[in-house]
């Protein structure tokens, strides 16, 4: 959607070298590389502990890390704090969830949009021509755009913090589209979600990598392995804070080292299947 | 945020509605029908006793609403608003006294209207001093460097230096005819009602136009998770600051609104006392804008009655009015104390389910 700096599809979006987190004496992420592809849907997995949301928090700017490079579009943003990250167009969605609990679900998602709309306090105060114009504007492609595809048209004046688990997800999801983000975080979008909604999900998660309005690149942290094989392009497998490997799910999966580490000896991850 | 229920069968057709302040038509009718009962009915049928409890309403709702912003709307707990009224009033006291105003502008009675905007500003920029340590601190702590704007600004900046250059010992004294609006010297209750009652709509719109754009909405996302509003794009320093400006901006007109009422000024007028007054009304008066002005209206009221009750008591305990200013407090404490524990939501929650039931009536969903 950010037309800053044309990334076409296939091209290396978000790159991570040699990134080192320690916190105290615990390293946790020791020399991670990444590559995520425009349009891909890269997948992250290990077992708990493995560094999988601290380097989500790394791309993010929630933290900093010690080594290592972030680039964005070929631009080092290493430096920048997280707020000018998403202005650039990464979005995020977390793991425990972090909605505006006293906010309805509508306007949850239509501060998502905040980069993208302009008044400041004198114009905002005055809720005039420009200003009203902006708003409306703006809700009409949340509402016709985002709440329409993930299906919440019914709760959208509720609070937030009064729905179902299942719901808060979907509408933290809908918050990270309002961004308009060219790469979306998901941390766990499944967790604690039951078969239905993890179907849902998923179908969400297709549908904002392939529809033409979206084009998002997706980086998924996920438990369900049944998920990740089946609608990621790439899978990178981490342990400890060392990555194990990358490449596409097949190759992951088979890989004996990951076998170990995480997915174990027999056919356990297709537990949803 | 809470969204008012629809009365049934009203359903809205386009965004620009459902977004607007007053939905129905009879809600519209309500509301000219409240603002012509303030703005003319109030000053033709009201006497003097119950104008000046009026304008003591408008006060504390102009410095409840700076506070509603901040404690409210950006969870930025503050104890020390008081030090930014107390900063507006001097700014425009000495801006009307000190300031070489040119002859036209005193003519045409434009240096307090002046006054008080420039007030507000400094008022505001006050409060963005103080509400630096925000960018570090939240919750508790904060409530201590918003004391200490308090104790710096009234205690000593204004008690050991601003007012000394008053004269007459502590007190600034506005003459007679100083206090000018255009053609018209604010010098009897029922303008100076007006006054407030202006200002009061003025802040009001200006707060709600805020709470429905960007700003507002960042505000309330700080509030209730500033680390998702971080990765959504939302400068948090930045919208903190511009809150305390807000709150600070309001806090000022409600001190340069206060001059006009007393007509003298001393440091006295802004205790911490106040300060504490005001976190009192919201947390009486309930969350929004609403919050904030049936918490005035309910303590305002309540002292008033109170005193009222107290006067043929006093037949019997004379001491009774002379202690009055005990009495008071403890009845603050206790309706803190009362309210807190049978109605945490405040009046406006109460409003809000009273408005719906009648919304939803016959039915209860």
């Amino acid at each position: 959607m950010n037309n800053a700096g044309e990334v076409n599809e296939g091209d290396v979006i978000l790159k991570l070298e040699n990134i080192q987190m320690a916190f105290g004496k615990v390293q946790a992420l020791n020399g991670v590389d990444l590559e995520v592809r425009k349009g891909e849907i890269h997948s992250i997995i290990g077992p708990n502990g493995a560094g999988k949301t601290v380097m989500m928090n790394c791309i993010n700017g929630l933290y900093h890390p010690q080594k290592g490079n972030i680039y964005y579009k070929g631009e080092r943003i290493n430096r920048l704090s997280p707020h000018k990250r998403a202005e650039l167009g990464i979005g995020r969605t977390f793991q425990k969830l972090e909605l505006y609990g006293g906010m309805t679900v509508l306007d949850n998602i239509r501060m998502g949009s905040h980069i993208h709309l302009k008044s400041g306090i004198l114009s905002g105060s005055i809720y005039a021509g420009k200003t009203k114009k902006e708003e409306i504007e703006d809700r009409e492609f949340i509402e016709e755009e985002i709440i329409d595809l993930l299906e919440i048209e019914s709760i959208r004046d509720q609070v937030a913090h009064m729905l179902p688990y299942g719901l808060q997800k979907r509408v933290e999801l809908g918050r990270a589209l309002a961004l308009r983000p060219e790469v979306i975080l998901l941390d766990e979008p499944m967790a604690g979600l039951n078969l239905e909604e993890v179907e849902d999900m998923a179908r969400f998660i297709l549908d904002i990598n392939e529809e033409k309005l979206w084009k998002v690149t997706c980086v998924l942290v996920e438990h369900d392995m049944g998920v990740v094989m089946d609608i990621s392009h790439r899978v990178v497998v981490l342990d400890f804070g060392n990555m194990i490997t990358d490449g596409l799910p097949e190759e992951v999966s088979k890989n004996p080292q990951v076998v170990k580490a995480y997915l174990g000896e027999e056919d356990l991850y297709i537990t949803r299947r | 945020m809470t969204r008012v229920w629809m009365p049934c069968g009203h359903y809205h057709q386009d965004y620009a509605r459902d977004q607007g302040w007053w939905q129905t038509p009879v809600i519209k009718g309500k509301m000219i029908l409240l603002l012509l009962v303030v703005f003319v009915g109030f000053p033709l049928f009201l006497d003097e006793y119950w104008l000046s409890v009026a304008i003591m309403i408008g006060y504390t709702a102009l410095g409840a609403l700076g506070v509603q912003l901040l404690i409210g709307y950006a969870g930025l707990i503050t104890l020390g608003h008081a030090a930014f009224i107390a900063v507006g009033a001097y700014t425009s006291t000495i801006l009307i006294l000190r300031f070489p105003w040119p002859e036209f502008f005193v003519n045409w009675g434009l240096a307090y209207p002046i006054s008080i905007v420039i007030a507000a500003i400094v008022a505001g920029l006050w409060s963005v001093l103080f509400g630096l340590p925000s960018a570090r601190v939240k919750g508790f702590y904060l409530i201590l460097t918003t004391m200490a704007a308090q104790f710096i600004t009234v205690d000593f900046i204004l008690t050991q230096y601003v007012s000394q250059i008053g004269g007459r010992g502590q007190a600034f004294s506005l003459p007679p005819g100083t206090i000018k609006i255009g053609p018209w010297f604010i010098d009897s209750d029922v303008k100076v009602y007006l006054l407030m009652i202006i200002l009061l709509t003025l802040m009001i719109m200006l707060m709600a136009n805020l709470l429905r754009t960007r700003v507002g909405r960042a505000w309330v996302a700080i509030r209730d998770n500033d680390i998702a509003a971080e990765t959504l794009g939302i400068n948090i320093v930045w919208y903190k600051l511009l809150n305390f400006f807000v709150a600070g901006f309001i806090g000022g007109i409600a001190g340069a609104f206060w001059i006009a009422n007393l007509a003298a000024l001393s440091p006295e007028h802004f205790p911490w006392f106040l300060s504490l007054w005001l976190v009192g009304v919201i947390l009486i008066g309930g969350a929004g804008i609403d919050g904030a002005i049936f918490g005035s209206i309910f303590m305002v009221v309540v002292m008033e009655l109170l005193q009222i009750a107290a006067i043929p008591l006093s037949d019997y305990w004379p001491k009774l009015m002379i202690n009055f200013a005990f009495i008071k407090e403890m009845a603050f404490g206790l309706a803190i104390c009362a309210f807190l524990i049978y109605e945490p939501r405040g009046l406006s929650y109460r409003w809000w389910q009273a408005k719906n039931y009648f919304n939803l009536w016959p039915f209860s969903y």
